[in-house]
C-alpha cells in the first residue's frame, strides 16, 4: 500500500508548479526565445510570460498534482 | 517666431518682460534673552528690521528643532518670551504673539512678500516645536486660535492664494496650516476646516503646483504640491467624519490630489496611499457616498498609473510603490464597503428582473420563451450594469501588460461579473489573433484567468435561482468572451508555434469545464420552468459550438504535437476528453481513432525511458484522458497487437498498472481495465468477484517478490488474455465442463481466464526456451489461484486445476505440489471490496456494484432523469426559413453547416404547399452541385435527384417517411467524407436505382446482416445506423416500418437483438434505449412494442444480466415508461398475470 501522504497540499502545489513550468520551458525552448527577441518584450513581459505558463496548473486538481509530484522512480527494466 | 511687444501709451515699444525679483537675504543675530527676543519681534514699520528679527526668530527655533539639541537655556528663553507676550486673561479676543501678527498684517498692506513668507515660516516652526511638549500646548492653542480670527485668516487667504511662482509663500503657509491642523490631536481642526473659506483657499491650485525635472525633487525643498497633500491628509487623519465627508464632497480639491501624482516623490506616494486608505478606505465611520465621491473612475485611472512609476527607489525589503497602489487598488475596487463596488445581479441585466417577467408569462411556455428571446435581443448591443465608476476605470487599464494588472480586472470580475461582458463589449478592440509577442501571451493569460473566474451562485446574487434563465449572450461572453471567436481559437490551436496552440488548448479546456457548471446549474431540478431552462441550456451549448473551433481542428492539433511534448499532449487530450464527457453530439461527429494515441503513450510508459518519474505521471494522466474517450469510442479493440508492439493494449495497460511508480494513483485505469475485463469476459460477471484485480494484485505481488520472473511472464499473459477475449464462449464452456467435478455448496466458478492459461501451459511447458517462464510462472500461478479462492472462486474447482498445472510446472521435487494453493491471502495492492466510485459523469466506465440480495423492487430512474439521458430532440423538426436560407450560401457550407439537410427536412413538413416547395428546392440544390466544383458533387446530385424522384409522387398525399428523409441527411454527412466507412455502402446504395422503395428502411439489411467493408467498423457503422433510425422514427406511419413484418424479421426486433451483443458497450446500447424511448412517445407505440415484441420482458431481461447499476436504473425506468404509456387495460386483458406485478419497480 501507498505511504500515507507526508507532504502538505501547499507543498505538493509549489512543487508542482515547479515542476510545470520547468516543462513547459522545456518544451516551448524555441518559442520563449523568440518571445523573449520580440519588440514588446519589456517593462514586466518576463514576469507576465512566466505567470502565464505556469497558470495552466490551474488545470489539475489536488489530486492529479500529488500524484504525479510522488511518484518515485523505479529501477528501469528490460521488458 | 519673433518677440512680441507692447506698447505704452506714448507708443514707445516696451519689452513685456516680467522685471526680475532681487531677494535680498534677511540680516540675523544669535538670541540669548527672552527680551532680546521680545525686541526682535516686536512690531517695526522697518521691513528690514522686521525680517531680521523674524530671520533671527526662524534661526533660534531651528536650532530648537534640531533632534540633537538639548538645549534647556533657549528652552526657557523661548517659554519666558511666550509667557512675556501671552494675553491678559479676561482679553475677549485674545491675540497671541502681536508683535508677529501685526507684522504680518503690516506686510500684507505693504505687499511685503518677504514677510508674509517669513511669518508664515516661523509660525509653522514654532506650532512644531511647541506639539512636542506637553508645557507648551497652550501657547500653541492659543496661536492657532488666534489663527482662526478674522485678520489673520484673511492673511492666510491671501498667502494661499499668491502668484503661483511665489511658492516661497505658499509652502510656509500650508506648512503652517497643516501644524495647526494637527496641533494637540487636532483640537482646532474643526474651527479650521469651517474657515475653509480662507484655510482651504486656491488649495486645487496649490496642488498642483509640482516639481519641474526629470528628477524626483528634493524631499528637503518640497514643492507647495507635496505641502499641500500633506496638508490634506492631516486634515483626513483628524477631522470627524461628517467634516472628512465635507472635505471630499470639494471636487476640485479632490480632483486635484491625484492629478499629479505619478510625479510626486516616492515618500508622498507613499504617505498619499497610506493616508487614503486608512481614513477614507478603511474608515468604517465614513459613509460609502462620501468614499465614492473620492474613487471616482478618474481618481482610480490615475492611481493605476503608479503601477508604471518611474521614481521608485524602495529598498529591498521595502514594498514597491506598484505593490501598494496595486494593494490600494484592490481594496477600492473589491470591498464593497469602500464605495466603488455596488451590489450587481451577476449574469442578469440591470432593469431585468427575472422573477417578476415570469409573472406575466407563466400563461405558456411559449410566452415565457419568447421573453427569453427578448431579453437576448435588448442585451445584443448593450449591457445595463450598475457598476458604471469601475466599468469606465476598467477601461484604462492594460491586464495584458502586468499581471498585478490582470490580478486587479480578474478581481474585479470576481466580485461584480455584470463587468465581464460589459468589458469585452466596450473593448471591441481586444484582438486574439494569434502571434508570438508578449502581448499575445499577455492577452491569453488574462483570458485564462477570465475563462476560470467561477460562476456565480444561481447565476446572480440570491439564495435561489431567478424563474427565468440568464441572457444566453452575457452567460456564452463569460465561457467565452467574444475575442475568443472561432476563427481566433482556430488559427491559434493550427498555428505552427506549439507554444500558441498550448495557450489556446488550456483556455478551451477550462471553458469547457465551466461550461459544462453552466448546463448543470441550468438542469438545476429546482428550476420551476425547466422547459425554459433546457432550451436556455440549448441555446448555450449551440452557441458555444460556434465559438469555440470544431472538434476536427483539436484532433488535428493533437496529432501534430511532437511526441516529446508531454506537458502539452495531457493538455489537449484533456481537452478531447472533456469534448467526448460535455458535448458528446459534436464530438461524436467526427471520427477520432483513440487507438494510434493509446498505444503511443502506452509505447512510452512501458519503455522507461523517461529522466524524470513525475514524467510517468504526466503521461499516466494523458494516457487516463485517452482511456476515457475509448470508453465512448466504438470499436476500439483492446486485444490485438498493433504493428511495431508485442503486446496488446490491454496487456500494455496492465503492465503500466503493474510497473507503475510507486504512489501514482491507478483507479482510472485499474477501473477501464477492469470493466473492459469484465465486458470480454475475462472474469466472472458476479457483481461480488473482484474481477481483474485478482490477476493485478497476483502481479504486483510477483513484482516485490521477483521482477525478473515478471517480465518473462507478460508474452504468455498476452496470449492467455487475447484467446480467453477472442473465444470467451470457448473458455466459459471449458470452465462449465470443469464444473462438473463436484463442487462445495459454495461457489462453483472460476475465472475463464484460469481456463485459458490451463489450456496454454502444456504448449509452453514443451518448448525447450520456455523454461524460464515456467519457472516464473511456477512463482506467479499458485499466488494466483489463492487469490482467486479468496475472491470467492471456488478452491476445490482450483485445486483441482491446480493440480493439472503442476504437472507442466517442473516441479521435480514436488514442493509445489505439496505446499497447494496458499490459504488466506490478501489484497495488499487494490482496494478490495473496492470503495463504490462517485460523481462520475453519464457515459464513463463504472464498476460494478450491484447488490441482487433476491429483492423483489429493482431500481428504476425517475421520470425527469429518464428524459435527461434518453431523450434526443427531433432533428427533422426544422424552421420553414431553411426553404430561402439556403439559396445565398455556397455549396460547402450547404453541406458543412447543414443548411441542406434543414432543406431536406422540409419534405416531412405538415403542410403539403412546404413540401412542394421544398421538393422544388431540393431540385434546385440538386443543379446547383452538379454546376459546382464540389468534389463529390456527383455523388450529392444523384443523392438529391434520387430523394426527389422519391418524393414526386407522394408528396401531394403527406409528408414523405421520416427514416427515409432522415436517411438522406445522414447519407449527405457520409458522402462529404471519402475517409468515412459508410463511404462505399452509400455510393452503392445509390447507383442501384433511381428511385427508392418507401415501404423499406434504407441501408438496415445491409448494415445489420452483412460483414462491414472495413475490418473493424462494425460498431461505427450501427452508430451511424441507430443515429439515422433514431431521426427516421417520429410518427405512428413509421412505426409501421419499423414494427412490420420482413424477410429477416421486424426492424424493431433486430434492433433490440443488437443490443444482446455482450460486447457492444454503453454508448450504443444507449442509443437503442434511446430509439425505444422515442417510440413510447408515438401514440399506441408502446402497446404494440409490449404486445408484439414484449419490450417489458426484453427490458427485464437486460436488466437481470446487467452488472451496472446505473444501467440497470436505465432499463427500469424504461419499462415504467412503457407501462404508463401504453394501453394497459388492452394489455391486462391480453396478459394472464397481468402487467402490473411485473412493473413492480421502485423509483431510484
Amino acid at each position: 500500500m501507498a505511504p500515507p501522504p507526508t507532504k502538505s497540499d501547499q507543498q505538493v502545489a509549489s512543487e508542482f508548479t515547479a515542476y510545470y513550468l520547468q516543462r513547459a520551458t522545456k518544451e516551448f525552448a524555441e518559442d520563449l526565445d523568440k518571445v523573449r527577441a520580440a519588440d514588446d518584450f519589456k517593462n514586466d513581459a518576463l514576469q507576465t510570460l512566466i505567470s502565464a505558463l505556469q497558470q495552466g496548473t490551474a488545470m489539475f486538481s489536488a489530486e492529479e498534482k500529488r500524484m504525479i509530484v510522488t511518484a518515485a522512480a523505479q529501477p528501469a527494466r528490460k521488458s | 517666431m519673433g518677440k512680441r511687444f507692447s506698447r505704452d501709451p506714448d507708443g514707445a515699444v516696451v519689452p513685456r518682460k516680467r522685471p526680475k525679483v532681487v531677494h535680498d537675504a534677511p540680516t540675523s543675530e544669535e538670541i540669548h534673552s527672552s527680551r532680546q527676543l521680545q525686541q526682535l519681534l516686536a512690531f517695526s514699520q522697518d521691513p528690514a528690521r522686521a525680517r531680521h528679527g523674524l530671520q533671527s526668530f526662524k534661526l533660534f527655533l531651528d536650532e530648537l528643532l534640531n533632534p540633537d539639541s538639548n538645549d534647556a537655556a533657549r528652552r526657557k528663553i523661548l517659554t519666558d518670551y511666550l509667557e512675556a507676550v501671552k494675553p491678559p486673561d479676561g482679553d475677549e479676543t485674545p491675540v497671541f504673539l502681536p508683535g508677529i501678527m501685526q507684522t504680518w498684517s503690516y506686510g500684507g498692506q505693504t505687499n511685503n512678500d518677504n514677510i508674509m513668507s517669513a511669518v508664515a515660516v516661523v509660525l509653522a516652526l514654532l506650532l512644531k516645536l511647541l506639539s512636542q511638549s506637553l508645557d507648551t500646548v497652550q501657547y500653541g492653542l492659543g496661536i492657532c486660535r488666534t489663527l482662526l480670527q478674522k485678520r489673520q485668516l484673511e492673511l492666510i487667504a491671501r498667502n494661499l492664494s499668491a502668484d503661483k511662482g511665489k511658492a516661497f509663500i505658499i509652502s510656509p503657509t500650508l506648512r503652517m496650516l497643516k501644524e495647526a491642523v494637527t496641533f494637540d490631536g487636532g483640537a482646532v481642526a474643526p474651527p479650521l476646516f469651517r474657515a475653509r473659506a480662507s484655510t482651504l483657499k486656491s488649495l486645487a491650485r496649490n496642488l498642483g503646483i509640482v516639481h519641474m525635472g526629470d528628477e524626483a525633487e528634493d524631499a528637503k525643498r518640497p514643492s507647495p504640491r507635496t505641502i499641500a497633500v500633506l496638508f490634506f491628509l492631516a486634515m483626513l487623519r483628524v477631522l470627524h467624519p461628517e467634516a472628512k465627508k465635507e472635505l471630499l464632497s470639494q471636487r476640485d480639491i479632490v480632483d486635484a490630489l491625484t492629478r499629479d501624482v505619478k510625479q510626486d516623490p516616492p515618500y508622498l506616494v507613499r504617505e498619499l496611499l497610506d493616508g487614503l486608505r486608512s481614513h477614507v478606505l478603511l474608515d468604517d465611520k465614513l459613509s460609502r457616498e462620501a468614499k465614492a465621491r473620492l474613487l471616482t473612475a478618474s481618481t482610480l485611472t490615475r492611481l493605476s498609473a503608479l503601477y508604471h512609476y518611474r521614481l521608485d527607489n524602495a529598498a529591498e525589503n521595502e514594498k514597491s510603490i506598484a505593490d501598494i497602489a496595486h494593494e490600494f487598488l484592490m481594496t477600492a475596487c473589491t470591498n464593497p464597503a469602500c464605495g466603488v463596488l455596488r451590489l450587481d445581479s451577476g449574469f442578469y441585466p440591470r432593469e431585468v428582473d427575472a422573477n417578476a417577467a415570469v409573472s406575466s408569462t407563466v400563461g405558456g411556455d411559449d410566452q415565457g420563451l419568447e421573453a427569453v428571446v427578448r431579453t437576448n435581443k435588448s442585451t445584443k448591443n448593450e449591457i445595463s450594469i450598475r457598476n458604471y465608476t469601475l466599468s469606465n476605470f476598467l477601461l484604462n487599464l492594460r491586464p495584458w501588460s502586468s499581471v498585478k494588472q490582470s490580478e486587479l480586472v480578474t478581481s474585479i470580475f470576481k466580485v461584480a461579473s455584470e463587468l465581464v461582458a460589459n468589458y469585452f463589449q466596450n473593448n471591441k478592440s481586444f484582438n486574439f489573433e494569434p502571434k508570438l509577442s508578449a502581448t499575445w501571451i499577455g492577452y491569453a493569460a488574462f483570458l485564462f484567468n477570465v475563462v476560470t473566474l467561477p460562476i456565480p451562485d444561481c447565476f446572480c446574487r440570491a439564495s435561489a435561482f431567478p424563474e427565468l434563465p440568464p441572457p444566453t449572450s452575457i452567460v456564452m461572453d463569460n465561457i467565452l468572451p467574444p475575442p475568443l471567436n472561432q476563427k481566433a481559437l482556430s488559427r491559434s490551436l493550427a498555428n505552427k508555434s506549439n507554444m500558441i496552440s498550448f495557450f489556446a488548448t488550456r483556455i478551451l479546456v477550462v471553458a469547457i469545464e465551466k461550461l459544462d457548471v453552466a448546463i448543470k446549474m441550468h438542469q438545476d431540478p429546482v428550476h420551476l420552468n425547466k422547459v425554459i431552462w433546457a432550451e436556455a441550456a440549448r441555446r448555450l451549448v449551440n452557441e458555444f459550438c460556434q465559438r469555440s473551433p470544431s472538434i476536427k481542428d483539436m484532433i488535428t492539433a493533437y496529432r501534430s504535437i511532437p511526441e516529446g511534448d508531454i506537458l502539452h499532449r495531457e493538455a489537449a487530450s484533456r481537452l478531447l476528453r472533456l469534448c467526448y464527457e460535455v458535448l458528446p453530439q459534436v464530438a461524436l461527429s467526427a471520427s477520432f481513432d483513440v487507438a494510434p494515441f493509446l498505444e503511443t503513450a502506452l509505447r512510452r510508459l512501458s519503455k522507461h525511458e523517461l529522466d524524470d518519474p513525475r514524467d510517468f505521471g504526466l503521461i499516466l494522466k494523458e494516457l487516463e484522458n485517452l482511456l476515457a474517450i475509448a470508453g465512448f469510442s466504438p470499436g476500439m479493440n483492446w486485444f490485438a497487437a498493433p504493428e511495431g508492439l508485442s503486446l496488446s493494449p490491454f496487456t500494455l495497460l496492465l503492465k503500466v498498472c503493474v510497473d507503475a511508480p510507486h504512489g501514482v494513483g491507478l483507479d482510472a485505469i485499474r477501473q477501464v481495465l477492469n470493466s473492459v475485463a469484465v465486458e470480454q469476459r475475462l472474469v466472472p460477471t458476479d457483481g461480488k468477484h473482484p474481477g481483474l484485480l485478482v490477476l493485478l494484485e497476483a502481479l504486483q505481488d510477483l513484482r516485490q517478490t521477483s521482477p525478473d520472473s515478471l517480465a518473462l511472464l507478460w508474452p504468455f499473459l498476452d496470449n492467455c488474455l487475447t484467446r480467453c477475449a477472442n473465444a470467451p464462449a470457448k473458455y466459459a464452456e471449458e470452465k462449465q465442463e470443469t464444473s462438473q467435478i463436484p463442487a462445495g455448496p459454495s461457489a462453483s466458478f472460476v475465472s475463464p481466464l484460469l481456463a485459458a492459461i490451463s489450456e496454454q501451459l502444456p504448449f509452453v511447458a514443451a518448448k525447450a526456451e520456455e523454461k524460464a517462464t515456467i519457472k516464473a510462472l511456477g512463482r506467479f500461478l499458485p499466488t494466483l489461484l489463492g487469490l482467486c479462492a479468496t475472491a470467492g472462486e471456488s478452491r476445490t474447482l482450483l485445486n483441482a486445476m491446480f493440480s493439472t498445472m503442476v504437472t507442466h510446472l517442473a516441479d521435480s521435487k514436488g514442493k509445489l505440489a505439496k505446499a497447494g494453493i496458499p490459504e488466506g491471502l490478501q489484497f495488499q495492492h487494490n482496494p478490495w471490496p473496492p470503495a463504490p466510485a462517485s460523481g462520475s459523469r453519464p457515459g464513463r466506465v463504472e464498476n460494478s456494484q450491484v447488490d441482487r440480495s433476491g429483492s423483489k423492487t429493482e431500481p428504476a430512474m425517475n421520470a425527469e432523469a429518464l428524459e435527461n439521458v434518453l431523450h434526443v430532440a427531433d432533428h427533422l423538426d426544422v424552421d420553414n426559413s431553411a426553404l430561402v436560407k439556403w439559396s445565398s450560401k455556397t455549396v460547402d457550407e450547404l453541406v458543412d453547416e447543414g443548411y441542406l439537410a434543414s432543406l431536406i427536412s422540409l419534405l416531412v413538413s405538415e403542410h403539403a404547399s412546404i413540401r412542394k416547395e421544398a421538393l422544388v428546392n431540393v431540385l434546385k440544390a440538386a443543379a446547383k452541385f452538379q454546376q459546382s466544383e464540389y468534389e463529390e458533387k456527383e455523388q450529392v446530385w444523384l443523392l438529391l435527384s434520387e430523394l426527389a424522384e422519391t418524393a414526386r409522387d407522394c408528396i401531394n398525399d403527406g409528408p414523405l417517411p421520416s427514416p427515409i428523409v432522415a436517411f438522406a441527411c445522414h447519407a449527405l454527412n457520409v458522402l462529404r467524407d471519402p475517409l468515412s466507412n459508410l463511404y462505399p455502402r452509400v455510393n452503392t446504395f445509390l447507383t442501384r436505382g433511381p428511385v427508392w422503395s418507401l415501404d423499406k428502411l434504407p441501408l438496415v439489411d445491409e448494415l445489420l446482416s452483412e460483414e462491414p467493408d472495413v475490418g473493424d467498423a462494425y460498431y461505427s457503422q450501427t452508430s451511424w445506423l441507430l443515429g439515422y433510425l433514431l431521426d427516421g422514427l417520429r410518427t405512428p406511419r413509421d412505426l409501421q416500418l419499423f414494427h412490420k413484418q420482413r424477410a429477416k424479421g421486424p426492424v424493431f426486433q433486430r434492433v433490440l437483438a443488437l443490443a444482446a451483443n455482450p460486447f457492444m458497450r454503453l454508448p450504443l446500447r444507449t442509443q437503442v434505449l434511446r430509439l425505444l424511448y422515442r417510440a413510447t412517445r408515438i401514440e399506441g407505440a408502446s402497446t404494440t412494442l409490449t404486445t408484439r415484441f414484449d419490450v417489458a420482458g426484453w427490458l427485464e431481461g437486460r436488466q437481470g444480466s446487467c452488472a451496472d447499476a446505473g444501467e440497470a436504473a436505465l432499463y427500469g425506468g424504461l419499462r415504467r415508461r412503457i407501462w404508463e404509456t401504453c394501453d394497459r387495460d388492452r394489455l391486462r386483458a391480453l396478459s394472464r398475470r397481468g402487467l402490473d406485478e411485473g412493473c413492480n419497480i421502485t423509483v431510484g
